[in-house]
Formats: C-alpha cells, structure tokens, sequence
C-alpha cells in the first residue's frame, strides 16, 4: 500500500487564491432583520416590487427549518452573525474602468481575470463580483450592438426593470427552500443576462465572484434570460481567501430558455475549502436551475465543483417544453473533511424531453462526497427519456462515496436509465502506466482525468483548460 | 420481358406511396408490383428510404402513410397489424435481427408457426410436431438443433442471426419475403448458405424482394427486376444487368437519373 | 387504529410474554414510525392506516389449503397450526428453540433494533402470541425441502413470526408463503441466522386476495462462509411491504438476491432492502423487478452500505420496471454509501414499458399483442421465477401472475 500514501500526499496541495485584499469597504452591521433588508434595498436604490419580494421571502425564511436531511454534519450557522451587504468603497459613479479602484483591478489581476482595456481577456467578457457588489463588466458596448444586455443585476433592476419583474423568482420560487428563500431577501448582486431573439451571442459571458470579507455572507443572484432562437455559453469562477470562520454563500441561478434557445451555464467553483483539518472554508449552498420553456429548447450545466467545505448543490432542469432538453455534467473532487452533496433534478413535464446526466465524483482524505438526484417523469411527458451515470472514484480508505439517485415515472411511454459504479485507482494500471515511463503523480493525474474525460469534453474551451489545471493543481503536488 | 408471369394477379402492389415519420417524409411516391414467381431487388444508397419501405409493408408502427397504398393479394392492407400481414404472408427479413432475452427461441418460432397455420386453417402444432418441422427446415439454413434452446437472437453471431431470419422464413412459408439487407455481414459461405436457403423457399407461387447495397447476393439469387431508388422514390428500373452497370458505375452514375414515371 | 391505540395504553394482553412485554414497552412511547421516515417510504397513508384497523386474530381457525399438495419428500408446516415439532432423523435433525434460547436470540435481535428501521419487527413482537411463534434450529445434511405457511384470516389482523437458526456447515431449501385473505392485514417477521458455512435458498411468495394487506420483515444474519439465497416475489395485496435487512455480519459471506412486485388495480406494494457489509470480501448480487398496472403504485428502496471494515466487497444492484399504464406509478431509490476504497460497486435502474422493437418483432411474425406482451413479461417473470426454490415444478406462479387479475 505504499501507493496508497503516496496519492494521498499528490491531492495535497494549498490553496493559491487565499490572499486577501486590503480595501476599505463599506459594510453594514451584523444581523438580519427586516430593517436590515429595507437598508440593503435603499443602498441599492430599488423599485418598492422588489423590496416587496425580499420581504415576502425573508417571511417565509423565517419560518423554514435549516434542512437537514442531506446528512451534512456541520456547525449551526448563526444567521445573526453574518453581515449582509459589505462593498468596496468606490466613487458613486464609475464612468470608465479606470475609475475602478487600483486595489480591484489588482485582485483580479492576481486571479487572473484581467479587467482593463489593455490586459482583458479577447474572447470573453466578464462580470467580476467583489463580496457584495459588480464591480466592472467588460465588452459591454461590443455586446450591445447585437442586442445582448450583459450587466450586473442591480443596473438591470434600473435599467432592465421590465424583465427583472417578470422573470426574477419564476424558476426558483423564494419559498423552493431555505437558502432560496434566504437569498431572495438578502441578495446583493450578480449578474444578468438577455439574449435576444435570433441571437447567438457573439462571446463566452462570465462572471467572477470574489469573496474578499470574513464576516460578510455572500447571496449573488444570477438570471440569464434567452429569447427564441437564441444561445449563450456562461461561464462562472469562484474563490475566497483563507479565513478560519465559515463563511456562508448562498446563490441562486435561474435560466429561462424560450422555444428553440440554449444556454449553457459552465461552473468552475473553488472556494476556499478550509485546512487539513477542516477549520474555516466556505459554506456553499445553492440552488441553481433552469427552466426549458420553449420547445425543443436546451439547458446544459456543466460544473467542476473543487472548493467550499461544504457544497450543496444541485443545479436542475425543468423541462416543460416539448423535445427540451436537460443536461448535467459534473466533477465533484472532494479532499480532507470537504463534504459535497451535489447532484441534479430533471424534471419532465412536456413531452418528448430528453436528459442526460454524468456524475463524477472523486473523494479522497476523510471527504464525503455524495451524488443526490431525482429523475421524474410527469404524466404527460410521453416520449421522454433520461439516462444516467453516475461514476465515483475513492482515493485513500477514509474516503467515503454515497449515491442516491432517485428515479421516478408516472408515464409509461418513457424510458429512464441509471447506471452507477465504484472505482479506485488500480495499482496494476499505475503500473502499467509507470511501466511505460510515465512518473506516478502524472500517472494518477492521467487517471483521474481520463475518469472525469465524459465531463471535461463539455466545458467550454476557455474552462476546459482551467479545470484540467485546477484538477491538477489539486492532484499533482508539487510536480508542475 | 417475363410478360407471361403477369397473367396471374399480383401479389403485392405498392401504388404512390408516400409515408413520414415524427412528420419528416420519408417515400415519396413510391410504387411496385410483384407478381408471383418474381424476384426483385431493391437498391439504393443509405438514408434512400429502401428499408422503411420494408418497414412499411411490415407495418412497423412509427411510420405513416400519408397517401398511396399497399394492396396484398388485391386487399388494402394500410391498416392492417403488423401480426395480421405476417399472419396473412408478408414476411419481413430483418436487417438487425431483434434479441429477445428471456424468451426462447423454440417457443418463439412455434408460436409465429402457429399464428400463421391458424390463418391458414392448418393445424396447429404441439411442441413434439412442431419440432419435428424445425428439425427439417434446420437443414435448409445449416443450424444447429442448439439454436434452439437459446433466447431469440440473443448471443448470436451476425451470420447466426440472418439464418434464423431464413429459418423463420421457411417456418412461415410467407407468399411475398421482403429480405432487408439480408447479404450485410456475411461471408460468402454463409451468403451462400442463406441464398440457397431462400431459393429453395420460394417457389412459382412466392414474391420475393431483394433489399441490398450490392451485387454479391443478387449473383446467387438473379432477380427478374432491379430498382433504384434515391431520395424516397425509384428512380430507375431494369432487369438484372441495371445491378451489375450499378456495380461498375457507382452510386454517382445514378444521380444523373431523372426519374421515370 | 385500534391497536395503536391499545398499545398506548397497554390494554393489548393479559398475560403478556417477556418479549412481548419488551416490545410493547418500545412501542408505548412512539407507536408508530416516524413520519419523517415514512415520508421517505412512500407509503399511501390511509392504506397504511389501514393495515392498523383491524383487531388481531388470537384464534386460528383451519383454513384451506389453496396451494399444492405437499409432496412426501417435502416437510410442510403452518404456523398457527402444528408448531411443536421435532424431527430428529439420521442426518438432520429439526426441532423447536427452548424457551430459553428463543427468549435470548430475540432479545439479542431488539437489541440491535432501530425503532424506524424495525417498526414493523416491534409490532409484530409485541403482538405474536406463543402459537404463532415458530422458531426452529437446524443441523445436519441432506435435508429435504421445507415450506412454511403464515395465513391472515378475514376481518382481523394476523400476527405471525418465524425464527430459523440454521447451524453450521447446512443446507437447506426454503419456501415461505405469506396468503392474505379477503379484508385482511398479515403481520409477519422472519429472523433467519445463517452460521458459518451454511447455505439456503429462501423463497418467499406472498399473495392476496381483495383488500388484503401485508407487513413482512425479513432480518438475515449471514456468518463468514454462508450464502443466502432469496427469490421473493409480492403480489395482489391492496397494501403490502416488504422489508429486507441482511447483515453480513463478518463479510465472507454472499447474499443473491432475486424480487418481484406486481402491481394492479390501486394496489401498492413496496421493497425495502438494506444490505450491510461487515466485514470484508462480501459479495452481493440483486436484482428487483417492478411491474405496475392500472392505478397502482410500486416502490423499491435498496440501500447498500459498505463501511471501511468490507474492503473488497463486490456488490451489484439492479432495478428494473415495467410501467404499463399511464395511471400507475414507479418509484424506485437506490442508496449507495460507500466508505471502503477496495471495492466493486455498481447499480442500475430502468424504468420503461415493454419493449416497442422487440413487440414489433414479434407481431411481424405473426404473433399477436396480447400473445407478444405474454411471451415478453413471463421472460421478465420467468428469471425471477426460477430463483425460487421448492416452488419451480410445483407451484403455477407463472400462470398465476399471468392470468389472474
């Protein structure tokens, strides 16, 4: 088992964002309460409809129970220990990104998501989120004459108010669950979306969350609308700094995909996932989903899901359109005393849907990480099909796998297919490999991500790259 | 040529067929006539829509026809089940023979014997009659007695499986066999097994059609007529030699086909 | 629910026996399972309510016997009826648990019990008199088959257990059948430990008549070496679950597992099969079918659980269902929690209707629907079927599950 070790020591590897950005910011005080949430709709300067569904939903919150039946073992959170709007202070208003405070564009920097002119990246334009606010957008002006609206939520909410009102909480409900509902009342930013009609758009869209603040939670809120005919290609990155409180970040994503649209919504997450011994790291827990509306339209989720210390997520699709389609590509890597409980909903209710799901989930130390999902097929949704597959890989022997895939069927012309297995990494592969003069911490690398391969090939070009990096970042220590 | 076969009626007639499925047309006015004692084959690339002709006159339930008919013996048979026509003796050769676990070979073919001897006023037979009958058409395709006890194709080798589809053919004595690419993946000892196995089911009484990309099959059983089709029609017919100028000339050759009406 | 009500206040018995007493004492304060629990579960609530609502059967009147004459090479016994038994022969001998070892083996099982998980086991203990108790020890070799039969009578509730202790190195063949009757409930739990070496083929056949209801609890303990067997196999009940518990108590062991539910009319019948690994090199094979008809509603639930200690467990778990009518319902969970890193673990799940290509097949060969749809679910029933022990040459199972509605 000198092997064994040896793997165990490959997934060590710090974490290189953990970096903190000193910068004055303007936070509110600690707690929530129904002062708190009319503050941060003042300091947002929001329209009374959405101060009305942040208070609805802060109701609804209050009497939710913490969900507990993932068996997820953490610390009680304190909901009143949390502070709810932190920004960096900044000029009232930025007309240029050389306005941008000097410190953030530095962050970034450091990140590697370059903002200004000069450095930003050419084929995508990125919405980068510091703790609670949209710092800058990039590419605004080259996406506004195909018609495409890429900005953070609060300029929506001013300038896009029409489509706020209609579409924000249609797809996830402030009442769907507790987060959600925590969410809707207290969130600060994120970005929005439109495509319109017609429209492919013209690059990858991105946004970048940071979380800098220790103390302050962090409640973006995403929506991304696609007209007819049109499509999109979303990518999201996410990292924290080091800190040894947990720090608690619940979203929600919500796609709207009208007749003959696709969006494809890409995650690379790496939160801070806390120390060997599991002090400190982020608390991820999201709800994230979208809903096919039109027909034969198409959702696509992709994640590599390798930070937090907790994650619970499980980024979903409702399919109600006729011949729409759902799609779940994941890579969840676990180490230490991370715990993921991830997986998917595909829910059929038009007919001739169609899902896929791949799951695969890699856990080594003394990490959890389980794959949770529901497959249901509605009444009407005759002629549909979902097929399944959900792959574990366990590194070390105190790593533990879980699978709970749940498959319902209330149609009979449907077809739904499920397919689970186990693995490690043999010892006569690695040899077989080491035997062809490949060094062991490339051999594990090679392995693992040929397991995640079926996950890989859906990313996106730009991400692809960083998630094979990010795995590897993880996997292969101290060889570069 | 062969005017005299036509003084009988025919057997199975297609008249300007069209047919679609999930709404995308697949024939496009098709028609045919297969008179007893003849031998047709059907050509074409690909996508041609050669075999959802067979599906068809099968009446294989995710297609439809949107115009046209299928007469057999001068009966529409537009509605008919697929049971019914194969009951009645349209026998389909599958192109990829179904595996059926589970359900034994033996009791599959007694039961199809049976549904066609009912319809036939025969007797039906018992299971001791009945494989007194196998043991015979056995022959024909050179199985093996073992075939029998398996599951329905399952298991079975590409060539294994075609000659069940022969077997079963000989079994049901149809009046027309439409063979679907029956020749594809076989090699020429067992195209030559099933080639003889078919000629000697058929007789001066039986119609058989031909379906087939390529010249080696129709070598061993010569067809009285050949049709090309392309895009959902066919767009020319010959007698045997329009196969073997098709072979030397391609595919490309018949492009510049119009079709003939 | 009377009978909830009479264990809350104790008002169930007289002369209680110790276990008895245990039991009651557990069921006193939670008397039923927890919700939550049971939310998971899926079950139709008023037809679980229903189960309850029935006042337990003390007597046992004789009942026709409605299945196969027992053959003379077979050992035929009916708990209720003749329970006494010792049979001491040259090879093998099969006798009755003193009340001593009976007392001390139960005691050790509600010692282990989880009150959600053994709810139904609790129930069944608290209300199980002495002559419906039948609990045998078995040694020896060349056994011949045996068949055990529990049977509801009409209008009551009806409490049967079996305990089997099956000593080392033997092997037997099983066959357990569960009969509701006409407005019925059926209470039965089995407690089977399978020592070193042993072997068994188990087949448990439950059906029904109209508004019959059925909780049956199975508990296995497998030793090193031993192999379970199980092909089981639920139908007409208005209400019936089924619950599996085997525990690989120091792995070695394997565990085959082969069930069926057939679903019709508005019944709903339910799986619920939890595997432990214990130890390591365990090896488990499962399969459940589902088939659902009409309005019914049939549910699977497999959990498999391989904890660090069970490296190199092989464990391979299928689910597959038939779903024929656009009124019936499938749902089927399967959990897999896996700790140990050596291990081979997979599972499957299809739900589906009869094949459309392999029908087509057919038809164009002359066979009709109806014929076709036959011929495709006896191959479905038929490996289920077969698994069963004592019943294959005996028992029409097959017409039974094909003909009767």
């Amino acid at each position: 088992m000198v092997n064994e070790n040896l793997v165990k020591d490959v997934v060590k590897e710090p974490y290189k964002y953990g970096f903190v950005t000193d910068i004055e910011t303007e936070k509110i005080a600690k707690g929530l309460n129904e002062d708190i949430i009319r503050l941060i709709s003042q300091k947002k300067e929001e329209p009374k409809y959405l101060l009305d569904f942040r208070l609805k939903a802060f109701k609804k919150w209050q009497n939710m129970d913490e969900p507990d039946w993932a068996g997820l073992g953490y610390k009680q959170i304190d909901y009143q220990d949390i502070i709810y709007y932190s920004a960096p202070k900044q000029k009232e208003k930025i007309s240029s990104l050389d306005e941008v405070d000097p410190k953030l564009l530095e962050t970034f920097d450091k990140l590697g998501i370059p903002l200004t002119e000069q450095k930003k990246l050419t084929n995508v334009a990125v919405d980068a989120v510091f703790d609670s606010v949209s710092i800058a957008t990039t590419f605004r002006e080259e996406l506004a004459e195909h018609g495409v609206i890429f900005c953070s939520i609060s300029e929506a909410v001013k300038n896009h108010s029409d489509l706020i009102e209609k579409y924000l909480g249609t797809v996830v409900p402030a009442s769907d669950n507790y987060f959600a509902a925590l969410n809707s009342a207290v969130f600060s930013d994120g970005s929005f979306v439109y495509i319109p009609k017609g429209v492919t758009c013209p690059m990858d869209l991105s946004s970048y969350f940071r979380i800098n603040s220790g103390d302050s939670g962090q409640f973006e809120r995403t929506l991304i609308i696609a007209e007819e005919s049109s499509s999109v290609s979303y990518l999201e990155g996410c990292t924290a700094p080091m800190f040894d409180t947990n720090t608690l970040h619940a979203a929600v994503v919500e796609l709207i995909a009208l007749d003959d649209a696709s969006i494809k919504y890409s995650t690379v997450q790496n939160w801070y996932a806390g120390d060997e011994e599991g002090v400190g790291g982020i608390f991820n827990f999201v709800t994230k989903r979208g809903k096919c509306l039109g027909k034969r339209s198409k959702i696509s989720w992709s994640q590599v899901e390798t930070g937090s210390s907790i994650t619970w997520k499980y980024p979903s699709c409702l399919l109600l359109g006729e011949e729409s389609i759902g799609e779940f590509y994941s890579v969840a890597l676990t180490n230490n005393l991370q715990q993921a409980d991830t997986g998917t909903k595909m829910i059929h209710i038009g007919p001739k849907t169609k899902s896929t799901i791949v799951s695969k989930g890699i856990s080594a130390g003394n990490s959890i990480n389980s794959y949770r999902g529901l497959v249901k097929m509605g009444t009407k949704a005759a002629g549909s099909r979902n097929y399944s597959q959900c792959d574990s890989m366990l590194i070390g022997d105190q790593a533990s796998a879980n699978t709970f895939p749940y498959i319902k069927s209330q149609q009979p012309n449907s077809e739904i297919e499920h397919e689970a297995s186990t693995c490690r990494i043999s010892e006569d592969q690695l040899f077989y490999l080491q035997s062809r003069g490949i060094e062991f911490e490339e051999a594990v690398s090679m392995m693992v991500s040929g397991f995640c391969r079926d996950v890989f090939n859906q990313l996106p070009m730009e991400f692809a790259a960083e998630a094979d990096k990010l795995l590897a970042l993880k996997l292969e220590g101290s060889v570069g | 040529m062969q005017s005299k076969m036509k003084e009988s009626d025919p057997i199975l007639e297609v008249e300007n067929l069209f047919a679609s499925t999930d709404n995308l047309p697949i024939l496009k006015g098709v028609s045919l006539s297969v008179y007893p004692g003849e031998i047709h084959a059907i050509m074409g690339r690909n996508g041609c829509g050669k075999s959802t002709l067979s599906k068809i006159i099968a009446g294989h339930p995710s297609y439809n026809i949107t115009s046209g008919d299928i007469k057999f013996s001068g009966e529409n048979i537009n509605s008919l089940e697929p049971e019914e026509r194969s009951q009645s003796g349209i026998f389909l050769g599958f192109q990829y023979p179904i595996e059926i676990p589970g359900v034994s070979n033996l009791e599959f073919l007694r039961v199809s014997t049976n549904a066609r001897r009912k319809f036939l006023k025969k007797e039906e037979l018992d299971t001791f009659d009945f494989e007194e009958l196998v043991k015979e058409k056995l022959e024909l395709v050179k199985m093996d007695h073992a075939f029998l006890s398996r599951s329905v194709n399952q298991g079975f080798s590409g060539g294994e499986k075609k000659r069940n589809e022969i077997l079963q053919m000989a079994l049901l004595e149809p009046k027309i066999a439409i063979l679907d690419e029956t020749d594809s993946g076989l090699d020429i000892d067992a195209l030559r097994i099933v080639a003889s196995g078919i000629k000697k089911i058929s007789n001066a009484q039986t119609g058989i059609i031909l379906i087939t990309h390529y010249q080696r099959l129709l070598d061993e059983i010569e067809p009285n007529y050949v049709h090309v089709m392309a895009d959902g029609q066919i767009i020319k017919t010959g007698g045997s030699d329009l196969a073997l100028e098709l072979e030397k000339k391609g595919y490309e050759w018949t492009d510049n086909f119009v079709k003939e009406t | 629910m009377e009978i909830i009500e009479k264990i809350k206040t104790n008002k169930l018995f007289d002369n209680q026996t110790e276990i008895q007493k245990i039991c009651l004492q557990k069921l006193q304060s939670s008397p039923l399972p927890n919700p939550k629990s049971e939310l998971w579960r899926l079950s139709n609530k008023s037809k679980f309510s229903n189960f309850l609502n029935y006042s337990v059967n003390e007597k046992n009147p004789k009942f026709d016997i409605p299945y196969p004459e027992s053959s003379q090479n077979n050992i035929r016994l009916i708990i209720g009826e003749n329970c006494q038994i010792k049979l001491i022969k040259e090879n093998y001998s099969i006798q009755q648990l003193s009340e001593d070892e009976l007392n001390k083996y139960i005691k050790e099982q509600i010692a282990c019990f989880d009150q959600n998980e053994n709810w139904s086991d609790l129930l069944n203990l608290s209300l199980s008199s002495k002559q419906n108790f039948l609990a045998l020890k078995i040694n020896g070799s060349k056994i011949p088959p045996i068949e055990i039969f529990s049977h509801a009578s009409s209008n009551s509730l009806n409490v049967k257990t079996l305990v089997i202790l099956l000593e080392k190195n033997c092997d037997i063949e099983l066959l357990q059948v569960n009969l509701g009757k006409e407005n019925s409930s059926l209470s039965q739990s089995t407690f089977f430990l399978l020592e070193e070496n042993s072997s068994v083929n188990h087949g448990v056949v439950s059906y029904g008549e109209n508004r019959s209801n059925l909780l049956n609890s199975l508990n296995v303990i497998q030793q090193q070496n031993s192999e379970y067997n199980l092909g089981s196999l639920h139908f007409k009940f208005n209400y019936a679950r089924f619950e599996i518990s085997i525990k690989q108590s120091a792995g070695n062991a394997k565990t085959n597992i082969k069930g069926m539910q057939v679903t019709k009319k508005d019944e709903q019948i339910s799986t619920y099969t939890k595997i432990d690994f214990n130890g390591p090199n365990g090896f488990l094979d499962q399969i459940n079918k589902s088939l659902a008809d009409d309005k019914s509603h049939a549910i699977f639930e497999g959990s498999i659980i391989v904890p660090k200690i069970a490296q190199k467990t092989d464990a391979s778990q299928l689910s597959r269902n038939l779903l024929l009518s656009n009124h019936a319902q499938i749902d089927t969970k399967p959990q897999l929690e896996i700790i140990a890193d050596d291990v081979k673990c997979k599972h499957g799940a299809t739900i589906s209707q009869l094949n459309e290509e392999e029908l087509f097949y057919m038809r164009t060969r002359g066979i009709t629907l109806p014929e076709a749809s036959k011929l495709q679910l006896s191959s479905y029933f038929q490996e289920i079927i077969s698994f069963i022990p004592v019943s294959k040459d005996r028992w029409d199972l097959l017409d039974k599950l094909l003909n009767e509605n």
